[in-house]
């Protein structure tokens, strides 16, 4: 069996032909991070610090990271449509597997994201030119957003799961993602402790120290949703923060898993 | 009818599903043999999607058992799933992709071979009509769609096959295709189970027949022992137009053994006579043969009315089955 006989494989050769096809959802989700970069760099300005930095390189780890976990809503609105129309009990019918289901929905929605993040990096920095460190520290930067993309994929497979049709999954998840978005201050800042206990947080203040400050790996985190006057530093270092994230979607895609094989078996 | 062999495939044992208050599945027990086509016959509501979803493991059943090939549905579902293909009562089929995508997605769950995915799709898709179809599943028309769901279920060669309503809004032409794709199914011997509300699809292509209605299987057997039993009576109907020659019938009656009854029922000039008579076709030749319209100056119309399993259904539950 070659590697594209493999179910899980097939299982996102279809969801992703499936979204392709889909010309408004397309449009959508290709679309909305380039308007939301453009509109992004003329929001927060291109004036340099002393550092040369401008207020889009500081902003732009927020609103990436706010911009991805949009995945949350596009993982949830898939699986509840496989849910409603029936699809999902037809599947469970031939020998796929919940786990190949589930696996191929998860790389399926990867692979959607890494397009919408490489998208939102040709534009920033290659259109835009947005400050990084190196190339090294660029692409630590596109894994740090990728792994937080495939934990909004898991919360949104979770929300599909308990979610009766399309419309309850789609509000469902448009509440959640707005709420960790605020709450992380990926996008405003919000100086409270709820934010360490949001995967957006962490995801944006690594790739924001990684690749925009040029910090290493031994560095200190920022309890500040922005880097400014009023950040300090605390006692959790950025490659501690790389293991958070790590943990926070290995949780989300088990929790994914089980709620998903709970909750839609009838 | 291909009965060669008499081993249970299905043995359902006391099964049931209640949703609450509802009982829509109460205590289902059948035995079903290897290479039969069992149809489980009953009114919108009776049970059968239930109780399908449940013997193809797509629901848990509230209390009791049932085998498929030996292996419990409450245990033995990897097994199962790799021995049935499922025609749902729902189109389910993914609308932007293609039809041969969408047999080949089947094919592919099933481990076959890309080559022979696609071999077997071009075969199938050929045999239903659906065959060189460029555009997504969602353009095609709903009977087409029908066919491309039922095509789904057969891509990977099922032992048993469920087909739930395979011919609900199909029109003639097209079900009759469905008809003699089952009929072919039949000579291969995969046992195929039925579940419909039409009694004529049920009459002329089951082995055997289960009539559920409620929840509950209330019989069982083969069409024709169903009919006699429970059946009415066949009818035929001769028109004269004098009174004269319906005399005359009436007269040869007297002679003919297997005549029930007859009534005599006049409409303006058209003088009726309903002769009501036990067996089949058969019977019906028998009557003719024996001079019924012997020394008829003009018979003006005759109909024949068949024992159907709607005269079975309507007998024992005192409804029609479309009611």
């Amino acid at each position: 069996m070659t590697i594209l006989e493999n179910k899980a494989i097939q299982i996102s050769i279809k969801n992703l032909k499936d979204k392709l096809r889909h010309w408004q959802y397309m449009f959508f989700s290709l679309l909305l991070p380039i308007m939301f970069t453009i509109m992004f760099y003329f929001m927060l300005g291109t004036e340099e610090d002393k550092t040369g930095r401008t207020g889009f390189d500081y902003g732009f780890p927020g609103m990436i990271m706010y911009a991805v976990g949009m995945g949350t809503m596009n993982a949830a609105i898939m699986f509840a449509q496989d849910k409603s129309s029936g699809m999902l009990s037809r599947l469970d019918t031939i020998p796929t597997g919940r786990k190949n289901m589930f696996l191929g929905a998860l790389i399926s929605e990867s692979l959607f994201l890494m397009l919408q993040i490489s998208i939102m990096f040709i534009v920033g920095y290659l259109v835009l030119g947005l400050y990084f460190v190196s190339p090294f520290a660029l692409f630590i930067g596109f894994l740090v957003t990728v792994l937080f993309g495939i934990s909004s994929v898991g919360v949104g497979i979770m929300i599909a799961s308990v979610s009766k049709n399309v419309e309850v999954a789609n509000a469902f998840s448009l509440v959640v993602f707005m709420l960790l978005a605020f709450l992380s201050g990926s996008l405003m800042p919000f100086e409270s402790p709820i934010v360490y206990f949001t995967p957006p947080y962490w995801a944006k203040q690594l790739y924001l120290q990684l690749t925009v400050m040029g910090d290493g790996f031994n560095k200190c985190l920022f309890s500040s949703s922005l880097i400014g006057e009023s950040a300090e530093k605390i006692p959790i270092t950025l490659g501690a923060g790389l293991l958070i994230i790590f943990a926070y979607t290995s949780i989300f895609i088990m929790l994914g898993i089980l709620v998903f094989q709970k909750k839609t078996k009838f | 009818m291909s009965m060669t062999n008499d081993s249970v495939i299905i043995e359902i044992k006391d099964l049931k599903k209640h949703f609450k208050e509802v009982k829509a599945v109460d205590g289902v027990s059948l035995k079903i043999k290897k290479g039969e086509l069992f149809s489980i016959l009953g009114p919108n509501g009776a049970g059968k999607t239930t109780l399908v979803r449940m013997l193809t493991t797509i629901l848990t059943p509230t209390s009791g058992d049932a085998f498929i090939n030996g292996h419990s549905i409450l245990t033995g579902k990897k097994e199962i799933v790799k021995k049935i293909g499922v025609c749902p009562q729902d189109i389910t089929i993914y609308e932007v992709l293609r039809a041969e995508e969408n047999v080949e997605f089947v094919a592919s769950m099933h481990g076959i071979s890309r080559e022979e995915a696609k071999q077997k799709a071009k075969t199938l898709l050929e045999n239903f009509g659906i065959a060189g179809r460029r555009d997504w599943s969602k353009h095609f028309s709903g009977g087409m769609q029908r066919r491309l769901n039922l095509v789904m279920s057969l891509v990977f060669d099922p032992e048993i096959l469920f087909l739930d309503e395979p011919t609900a809004g199909l029109d003639p032409q097209a079900r009759r295709l469905v008809w003699d794709f089952i009929g072919d199914l039949k000579q291969k011997d995969i046992t195929i189970i039925l579940m419909t509300h039409d009694m004529v699809e049920a009459d002329s292509l089951s082995d055997r027949v289960a009539i559920i209605d409620n929840g509950k299987i209330i019989v069982q057997g083969t069409p024709t022992e169903l009919k006699e039993k429970y059946g009415s009576d066949n009818v035929l109907e001769v028109s004269f137009l004098e009174q004269e020659d319906l005399e005359i019938v009436k007269n040869n009656l007297k002679n003919i053994s297997f005549v029930a009854n007859w009534k005599e029922i006049s409409r303006k000039e058209r003088k009726t006579l309903l002769i009501a008579f036990q067996g089949g076709l058969k019977n019906l030749v028998k009557v003719l043969q024996q001079g019924l319209i012997e020394n008829i100056d003009e018979v003006e119309n005759m109909k024949f009315r068949q024992n159907s399993l709607e005269d079975v259904f309507l007998n024992l539950t005192g409804k029609r089955l479309r009611d």
